[in-house]
């Protein structure tokens, strides 16, 4: 049989003009991601010294450092994993390993969707209602760990679920077959082939925790606190919100321009860290769990 | 060992047992022959059927091995090297059966002589060391040995063409003993048949440990060994 | 021979669908026993019914009786599952050993059960990787993850760890079917070799392999069992025309 040259010809083309075009797309979208991080390093990079990281704003937040910010950002990252990775985690266990399925277990996915879906003022509203105010915990590290928790905890709900999914069925009932309970080999087995993935969930959860500005707004940061907080019932300062305030509604938004880019360059590299590290560990559990 | 080695060694050693019993009815055949023995010579024909189910065993044993091992390469020249041996043996077991059906033909004892004109004798000899060695090169793997059935083999067909002259001279001997001269002619015939079969089987072990065909280039080679 | 396990008119359904249709079957103890039959014939449903693990899967129904022993499994009581399940080992279609040491998994259904005494314990999982073939091939690096074998390995791995708690019957899902051509083999030979202890029943869609390694045969089609018999006379002469098709690979 022979056949038509055109039509191999055709296809080259064809394949030249798509496979052209995403690569053109995805090389844009890298361009994209460096120019900001350019022109946020460019901007930021002069103010970075070790004195702007470990010292107090002064002068109405025009002069000194960020370092109130940094650890509020930490403490309150640390936090909402604290309560949301053990709550997210079981809660990821119980609707993959436990709830039959059923209405029931559709209607908590859904809501565990929608929950992801809300938008994180709506978090900070709430946090505000719940804990500062009916639970009485004031605006506080406490409230605001608790409120961006419940922002990660659909995030960490999920990745769990997802992560149980694709631990292979046969570790189970190989474990079951030996007589394992479901207890035992959700713990032995299935939870460690699991963990790389849920870690990178977590990873992920902190990752958006932490540039969150929205749901510590009336929760717990504070306007200009140029201390380190004292307990989990005080207040603090945060990155994010340091930059909301300094570049929008200080007293002199021009002078503290430049500490407004030092501190968005500070969050970038905590965010970025914070995701290289992510990689790092999930390559050694990974290694540790490897499939063939 | 894997579970093919341990069927083929099974198989190998069903083989064995049964070159063991046909050269048995061999010398047995001999034997009744020799001594005018009739109760040797029903024996021998009754255990014929002892070396068919024999064969039969050996053919359903290969008829697994294919269908459930699907040999390959030297596994697969031993099942079909044990199917043709095995036909083979089983023909042996026939011509060591029809010449005790001869002997129970006899009215009276074979004169000594007759025996020995003819050759008959030499022939058992040769016959069965034939099968005594084939059986050795199997089981020993040693195909040189295998090699040497070829020339025995021409000693029979001299024996065997010989005979028709031999058997004349011995029925004008002995007149009295037409009919043993008769039967002693059909008994030659008949083994030298035994030649052909070991032969076929010393191909077969050649085949097996060599993986060469010889039974299509014998001409030749049977020139040059000359 | 006497029968190990048996079943008298099982019927399984998964919901709507008729997976298993009045099957009758003595499996002989000491003895391997495959279960052949094209994609989703209910071969791997019937596997199961011998350690319960269709248990797991909701809305299963299951009627007949399922005699091992020459007890009703399915009318025991709850708490004596876990005893069933530890008299019959399984062994999976991909390896799948758990994501700990090679000795720990050996040792997983002993600690699972409770044992807690170290010797024995150590005792155990050594004999039982002799037993599985695998002892030469790890005994330096018993403390290495399980992981780090080759997939040939993983799956002998798998059969000591099933082998440890002494069971009497091994299940076997298509246990070589992941595998390469020599490691198939080796597991092979396994199955030859752990015949004299453990009456085995084997899932395979490989019929070499069922010729190769079983003494009886069962083929099924549809949710029923078609025909039963040494794997033989199977292989040279099925009395069922489905058979005959379905093994010389003439099928539908």
């Amino acid at each position: 049989m022979t056949f038509p040259e055109s039509n191999d010809r055709r296809k080259k083309i064809g394949q030249a003009v798509m496979f052209g075009l995403s690569k053109g797309i995805s090389y844009g979208i890298v361009a994209l991601l460096f120019l900001i991080l350019f022109f946020i390093i460019k901007q930021g990079i002069g103010v970075i010294s070790w004195e702007f990281l470990t010292a107090m704003p002064t002068d109405g937040m025009t002069k000194g450092g960020i370092f109130p910010a940094i650890i509020g950002t930490l403490y309150l990252v640390g936090g909402s994993m604290l309560f949301a990775f053990p709550v997210g985690v079981m809660a990821g266990i119980y609707v993959h390993e436990y709830a039959v399925s059923g209405p029931m277990k559709r209607f908590v996915n859904m809501m565990t969707n929608n929950l992801a879906g809300v938008p994180s003022i709506i978090f900070g509203l709430f946090g505000m209602a719940l804990f500062v105010n009916q639970m009485g915990f004031g605006a506080s590290i406490l409230a605001g760990s608790l409120t961006l928790g419940l922002l990660a905890l659909p995030i960490v709900i999920r990745t769990t679920e997802e992560s149980l999914k694709s631990v292979d069925d046969t570790f189970r009932q190989a474990s079951y077959a030996l007589g394992g309970s479901k207890l035992y080999t959700i713990r032995k087995v299935v939870l460690p082939i699991a963990l790389p993935n849920i870690l990178t969930g977590l990873i992920l959860a902190v990752g958006r925790v932490s540039g969150e500005t929205a749901p510590i707004l009336f929760t717990v940061a504070a306007y200009f606190l140029p201390r380190l907080p004292n307990s989990i019932m005080d207040q603090c300062m945060a990155l994010p919100y340091h930059l909301y305030v300094i570049s929008t509604s200080g007293t002199q938004i021009e002078a503290s321009r430049p500490i407004a880019y030092g501190t968005a360059f500070v969050l970038v590299a905590i965010v970025l860290i914070v995701n290289i590290l992510a990689a790092l560990l999930r390559n050694y559990f990974g290694k540790k769990v490897k499939m063939n | 060992m894997t579970h093919l080695d341990s069927e083929l060694t099974m198989l190998k050693a069903d083989i064995i047992d049964m070159w063991r019993l046909v050269l048995n009815q061999m010398e047995k055949g001999r034997d009744a022959l020799t001594n005018f023995d009739r109760d040797l010579a029903e024996e021998v024909v009754e255990n014929e059927k002892r070396v068919n189910s024999y064969e039969l065993k050996i053919d359903k044993d290969c008829e697994n091995i294919f269908a459930l091992f699907q040999p390959v390469a030297t596994d697969l020249r031993l099942v079909l090297a044990a199917l043709k041996i095995g036909n083979n043996l089983e023909r042996i077991g026939d011509i060591a059966a029809s010449v005790a059906d001869f002997v129970l033909d006899a009215d009276t004892d074979f004169n000594k002589d007759i025996l020995e004109h003819t050759k008959i004798l030499e022939m058992y000899a040769v016959a069965n060391e034939m099968m005594a060695d084939t059986l050795e090169a199997f089981d020993q793997e040693d195909t040189r040995l295998a090699r040497t059935i070829f020339k025995r083999d021409k000693i029979l067909d001299k024996i065997d063409e010989a005979a028709l002259d031999r058997v004349e001279e011995s029925i004008k001997n002995y007149p009295d003993q037409v009919r043993n001269c008769l039967l002693v002619l059909s008994m030659i015939r008949k083994l030298e048949r035994v030649g052909d079969q070991s032969k076929n089987i010393a191909e077969e072990i050649i085949f097996y440990f060599e993986a060469k065909v010889l039974k299509h280039k014998k001409k030749k080679k049977k020139e040059g060994d000359e | 021979m006497s029968n190990k396990i048996e079943t008298i008119d099982v019927n399984l359904h998964y919901g709507d669908f008729h997976a298993l249709k009045d099957i009758s079957l003595g499996i002989p103890e000491n003895s391997v026993t495959a279960l052949i039959g094209p994609s989703g014939c209910g071969k791997s449903t019937y596997l199961r019914l011998f350690n319960r693990m269709n248990d797991l899967i909701p809305e299963t129904r299951i009627t007949g009786k399922v005699l091992l022993d020459g007890e009703n499994i399915y009318k025991i009581k709850a708490n004596k599952i876990d005893a069933l399940r530890r008299n019959v080992g399984m062994v999976f279609q991909k390896p799948n050993p758990f994501p700990k040491s090679i000795f720990e998994n050996v040792a997983y259904g002993l600690r699972v059960n409770g044992i807690t005494d170290k010797s024995f314990i150590e005792g155990q999982v050594e004999k039982t990787l002799h037993q599985a073939a695998l002892w030469d091939e790890v005994k330096d690096k018993l403390k290495k993850s399980a992981f780090e074998l080759s997939g040939g390995q993983q799956q002998r791995l798998c059969i000591a760890r099933a082998l440890a708690i002494e069971p009497s019957i091994i299940l076997m899902d298509e246990p070589a079917s992941a595998l390469d051509p020599i490691s198939t083999g080796k597991i092979e030979d396994l199955i030859f070799e752990l015949k004299a202890q453990y009456t085995i029943v084997i899932v395979t869609h490989n019929m070499q392999q069922a010729g190769r390694v079983s003494d009886y045969t069962g083929f099924f089609y549809l949710g029923s069992l078609i025909e039963f018999g040494k794997t033989r006379k199977i292989f040279t002469n099925p009395s069922k025309q489905e058979t005959e098709n379905y093994i010389s690979g003439r099928f539908g």
